[in-house]
């Protein structure tokens, strides 16, 4: 022990393994940032709602009905809240290497893409099969997608956030030409979609719940992610890139193959979520799979600080103010957009709350 | 903006100047005299105090104790206002102009006033008509961008003239040049002052420039000045002997007797290497060296002459233009299983920026060589956390590295304690050949005697040791060979028992490039 | 686009050309904002949300006060408000610029559709159109060549701020906060003040921009009324280096790859339609792989932009 010349407050201090027990001052301080971010934006909209002339503290009580109040407000949140939990990754994964990735609307959108296609094609194969290919040629799509961002970054030195901004537009763009001609469903004259999967591909729901097993693979995902990223040498390496390049270089990581792994990493995952909202509901390719779903995920990333259980977390609790949602408009006449301005403020005052890092709580080992 | 013939450069006396950061004495009880109408050199090593003594007459800095005569008259510099006010100005090392703006726009910036609309007709036509009053012209139309090196060295001289600043403070002002760039910079700032229409300082490390262009020269070491004289009453010889003169430290690291011999194959061999630096410019040319195991080569060299490009090129920092690098006689790519296998480690200056993650906690900083190894993981992928707090643990304490819990992030540790826990991290597995450069800069003496031991156990075990420093005694204290670079060029080569520190300085400090075959 | 029957292919022209004088109108003013925003050296990547609360701000200020052009003036406001909350924030040290614009880009759609909701049926009077096209009979010139003075607007801003950078105090101060926050403040000034005024001043544009949709072309309030126009922008700004008067052409560009789509429709053509509609995203993208590389920031880039480092 280093615990020359100081007093038994610090050496009691030192004995106590902060990390090991998983709970670091650093955790511990995002936690209470996010908070008070979150509370601070409570207000604000508590203000916002009050200058409408509504009863804030009513509303916020019928928030909490319509998103945790009953068992179907409760489905309704975690179905909200599945396609979140992978959406959100597409922005964390990246994240880890020291890139900010925007672009999970257009990965779940090749993810959709991808799984309908493959879908369409195995027409015939065993179930059990042709659901699992399905989902995975969703996952892969939205992972090459993203990895050309990466490769676009490592190679050649594009801005990531604006090349994957652009791949978003170019991904909505390509599925309206697809489903609008070349593999349009003419027999289906209500919207525009695509062909669709094979009934026997589509998974149902959890048992005795009304929530799609999407949510269940979410949570495994971020689960498996966490291990990767906390546990895995791998995820070790992401770190170190992503805290200082330089140190990277000189303990000779394998610094493209790491971006590259990262951003398809995050693709898959956004891919996954358009691939599941495929074989779960729509069972087709079509315009419902823009709903700003990737768009949402980059705020659960943020909120959640790079950390893949903390998405879990934040995931159910955007859900549940996006399934609240309708409760309001219902009970209140407030419009459904209110829980994106609620969304909105949370963002901003989670990135505001960003300049107290370090300095809310003292910092063990300083000198 | 006319430097009228009428009004005389300033005279500036320092008197008794004492300047304190936290334990550091930068100014010690400093006293020296600028005359008008001449170009002094300001000369010493780094960490001297040069640049603290020109900061305070500069109003950057305020002394803690002493005065500023400006003129006959004391004045309290609290502000760089101040200073310009008085006529004073300074040209920066690193360039404070602005690169995607023309060399009029860069002109007008420094103004107090900028009008609402600018009239270019007539700014072009004024600055035309400045330019041909000055020793060196730049066309105000170009973008400063597409200036070389030695332009923008002109431009920021300009610009002081332009702003009618008549005691001129240059920082180092041909470290970025080539050497007849500036021997034309030099040549005619000291037109300018024997027209007596400048009064020039210009801080250096290069005696040539010293005996070349400089009336008075004064010479700072570790805080203090050591000598103020007419250059020329001095000659290159006395002064390197008053610049590197350093009392010998007190212990030294035991060299074992066992010397690598001459028939041992090099274990890292350079051979031409070219690379150029951040502003494009070639900064290393052609360097070769070789390192055997159980030897230590030392390069000498004044900052800025191409060895902090060379060490990122040996740390995968760095993309070299030309040239090979070979570690145990085959080529090298710096991957990590190369760098686990030939046992390389490196000790990069600026630990916190350059060789470790200033967020992560202490015990994952001192894991970044090994985690992928037992007993830090499970073939290869599996990270066990669980032991990492042990194997941190044993290296805090072996190493004395003062951190409040392993758990903290590294970025709350004081610069030594970083610097120990790389060094701690570089040395904690067997080293084979260990890369450095300014290893002990900045720490106190006991901390630097307890690093050149550990360099010298690691020699003494048989490794091959390559020391980039900028401090000679280090140099020529721990190493069995000596090289020195200067212009981006191995000049000078020489074993140890042959070392004189006053050739090695004299080729330290010359600019230009004389290689050695 | 009505009556090209008439005209043939010569109509599909007319149509392109009126689409993307119409079209480009939003992108050239959203993009001069962004340009004096990224300029000062700060990314607004929330456009998109200014674009849209100024859309709704301008037809529920014009709906509710009869006139226009207070309600053009109301879309500024609102934007300008953005964009202080964009530059508040911003100014706090270590928060970074990219992220609070995607923040922004939530809040202020969300401001706007929740504002808006009660807007979304009524009609409003729209901003007049100059008639320059009245020397013909034939009703599709006209209607083609019946052009919004917004444009004319834009087109005088992009001239007056590719001359202003250059020529006036405020262009030269502006360009130092964007090259060299150090040199700016060497020299006295302040940089966060700077960039503050400039993303408002990004932002009033961007309201500008948005309430020309809402009050022009296509001229109502709802909730899919922008596709995308405010972040297109931002690509559109990197496209056009950093140049106003570039940003003119880039946008008529963009106006006009967006109106082949809708003109070739017009002629029976609906194959590819949507691959039109991509075709500014691809070019800009294949821009930035032209221009970008590993070892030196984007051409013409200001030195203090997130994006360019």
């Amino acid at each position: 022990m280093p615990a020359r010349a100081r007093g038994p407050v610090s050496v009691a201090r030192h004995a106590w393994p902060v990390r090991q027990r998983g709970i670091s001052t650093d955790a511990l301080e995002s936690l209470l940032l996010s908070l008070i971010a979150m509370a601070a934006a409570g207000v604000l909209f508590g203000g916002f709602l009050a200058v409408q002339g509504h009863d804030a503290l009513a509303v916020y009580r019928t928030l909490y009905l319509g998103a945790f109040g009953t068992r179907f407000s409760i489905e309704s949140t975690l179905t909200q809240a599945a396609p979140l939990l992978l959406t959100a990754l597409c922005t964390l994964i990246p994240a880890r290497v020291g890139l900010l990735v925007i672009g999970g609307e257009g990965a779940v959108v090749l993810g959709g893409l991808g799984a309908t296609l493959a879908g369409v094609a195995l027409g015939g194969a065993p179930e059990v099969v042709g659901t699992v290919m399905t989902i995975a040629a969703g996952a892969l799509a939205g992972g090459l997608w993203i990895a050309t961002a990466g490769a676009l970054k490592h190679f050649r030195g594009v801005n990531e956030t604006i090349s994957t901004l652009l791949l978003n537009y170019i991904a909505i763009a390509l599925l309206n030409h697809l489903v609008s001609g070349p593999i349009r469903d003419f027999s289906q004259t209500l919207k525009a979609q695509s062909w669709s999967i094979p009934k026997g591909f589509m998974i149902g729901n959890i048992p005795h719940l009304s929530v799609h097993w999407g949510l269940i693979i979410g949570l495994l995902v971020c689960g498996g992610l966490h291990l990767l990223l906390r546990h895995t040498t791998l995820g070790f390496a992401m770190d170190i890139l992503g805290g200082n390049r330089r140190a990277a270089q000189l303990t000779g990581l394998p610094i493209g193959r790491l971006i590259l792994l990262a951003c398809f990493l995050g693709g898959a995952a956004a891919g996954l979520a358009g691939a599941i909202e495929i074989v779960a509901v729509h069972g087709a390719a079509s315009e419902s799979l823009v709903v700003g779903l990737g768009y949402a995920g980059i705020l659960v990333a943020f909120l959640a600080r790079q950390n893949a259980l903390a998405v879990v977390l934040v995931a159910m609790v955007l859900g549940g103010i996006s399934a609240s949602g309708g409760l309001l408009q219902r009970r209140f006449d407030i419009p459904h957009a209110a829980t994106t301005v609620l969304q909105g403020l949370i963002f901003l005052c989670v990135l505001a709350s960003g300049t107290f890092r370090g300095r809310l709580l003292p910092r063990r080992g300083a000198q | 903006m006319n430097i009228k013939p009428t009004s005389a450069p300033p005279e500036i006396e320092v008197v008794d100047l004492c300047k304190n950061f936290a334990a550091v004495r930068a100014l010690d009880h400093v006293s020296a005299k600028f005359r008008a109408g001449r170009v002094h050199a300001l000369l010493g090593e780094n960490g001297a105090g040069k640049s603290t003594l020109v900061k305070c007459l500069m109003g950057y800095h305020r002394a803690d104790a002493g005065q500023i005569v400006v003129d006959g008259h004391r004045r309290v510099m609290l502000h760089p206002r101040d200073a310009h006010g008085l006529g004073l100005g300074m040209v920066y090392q690193h360039f404070t102009l602005v690169p995607q703006m023309t060399v009029a726009e860069n002109f007008l910036l420094g103004r107090e006033r900028l009008p609402v609309m600018i009239d270019w007709g007539s700014e072009h036509a004024a600055l035309d008509a400045f330019m041909a009053r000055m020793p060196f012209r730049l066309d105000p139309r170009r973008l400063v961008a597409t200036l070389a090196a030695g332009e923008k060295q002109k431009l920021e001289i300009l610009k002081q003239l332009y702003l009618n600043r008549r005691f001129i403070v240059l920082d180092e002002p041909t470290s970025v040049l080539t050497p007849s760039e500036a021997d034309e910079v030099l040549g005619e700032m000291r037109r300018l002052a024997d027209a007596r229409q400048l009064t020039v300082v210009f801080i250096t490390h290069k005696l040539r420039e010293v005996v070349g262009f400089a009336q008075d020269v004064s010479i700072l070491r570790a805080g203090k000045l050591v000598a103020q004289t007419e250059v020329a009453a001095a000659s290159e010889a006395s002064l390197a002997r008053m610049m590197f003169d350093l009392p010998a430290s007190a212990e030294r690291p035991d060299r074992s007797s066992r010397a690598a011999s001459q028939a041992t194959a090099p274990y890292l061999e350079l051979a031409g290497i070219h690379a150029v630096g951040d502003r494009g410019a070639p900064a290393v040319i052609g360097a070769s060296l070789s390192v055997r195991p159980g030897e230590i080569v030392g390069i000498a060299g004044v900052s800025g002459n191409g060895q902090k490009e060379l060490v990122q090129i040996l740390a995968g920092q760095r993309v070299r233009q030309a040239g090979s690098v070979r570690v145990g006689g085959q080529v090298f790519h710096g991957t990590r299983h190369e760098l686990e296998r030939w046992g390389v480690s490196v000790l990069i200056e600026e630990p916190l920026a350059n060789a470790a993650v200033a967020s992560m906690s202490v015990m994952e900083n001192l894991a970044l060589r090994q985690f992928d190894q037992p007993p830090l993981a499970i073939a290869g992928f599996v990270l066990k956390r669980r032991a990492l707090w042990p194997f941190a643990q044993a290296l805090i304490s072996r190493y004395a590295i003062r951190a409040g819990s392993p758990a903290a992030p590294l970025e709350t540790l004081s610069g030594g304690n970083v610097q120990r826990t790389v060094l701690a991290r570089e040395l904690a597995r067997a080293v084979r050949l260990l890369i450095m450069q300014n290893p002990c800069f900045g720490l106190d003496v006991a901390a630097a005697g307890e690093i050149r031991r550990q360099i010298m156990r690691v020699r003494n075990d048989g490794a091959a040791v390559l020391l980039i420093s900028e401090d000679l005694d280090e140099v020529l204290e721990l190493s069995d060979r000596v090289l020195v670079m200067a212009g981006g060029r191995i000049s000078y080569q020489t074993d140890r028992a042959a070392a004189d520190r006053y050739e090695i300085g004299r080729h330290m400090t010359q600019g230009m490039a004389r290689l050695s075959a | 686009m009505t009556g090209t029957f008439d005209l043939g292919w010569w109509g599909v022209l007319l149509a392109v050309v009126a689409g993307a004088i119409r079209v480009s109108t939003p992108y050239l003013l959203v993009s001069l904002g962004e340009t004096l925003t990224e300029k000062s050296g700060r990314v607004n990547l929330g456009l998109e949300g200014t674009l849209v609360l100024g859309a709704m701000s301008a037809f529920a200020t014009c709906y509710l006060s009869g006139s226009p052009w207070l309600g053009m003036l109301a879309a500024g406001v609102a934007g300008s408000a953005l964009g202080l909350l964009h530059a508040a924030i911003c100014n706090l040290p270590r928060v970074n610029d990219i992220a609070v614009g995607i923040a922004l880009f939530i809040f202020g759609i969300g401001l706007a559709f929740f504002l808006g909701k009660p807007f979304i049926e009524p009609r409003a009077a729209m901003l007049p159109a100059l008639p320059l096209g009245n020397w013909s009979d034939n009703p599709a010139i006209r209607s083609a060549f019946a052009i919004s003075p917004m444009f004319f607007v834009g087109i005088a801003l992009a001239i007056t701020l590719e001359w202003g950078l250059k020529n006036t105090r405020w262009g030269l101060i502006l360009r130092i906060a964007g090259e060299s926050a150090d040199a700016a403040r060497a020299i006295g000034l302040s940089v966060n003040r700077i960039r503050t005024l400039a993303t408002m001043a990004g932002g009033f544009l961007s309201g500008l921009g948005g309430g020309f949709l809402s009050l022009y072309y296509p001229g109502n309030w709802n909730e899919g009324l922008s596709s995308g126009q405010g972040l297109m922008a931002i690509a559109l700004v990197i496209f056009a280096r950093w140049s106003p008067l570039r940003c003119l052409y880039a946008s008529l560009l963009f106006g006009g790859t967006s109106a082949i789509g809708p003109a070739v429709q017009t002629v029976g053509i609906s194959e590819g339609y949507y691959l039109f509609y991509a075709a500014p995203y691809v070019l800009t993208l294949g821009l930035l792989i032209y221009s970008s590389s590993p070892t030196r920031t984007l051409a013409g880039a200001p030195s203090e932009l997130s994006i360019s480092r």
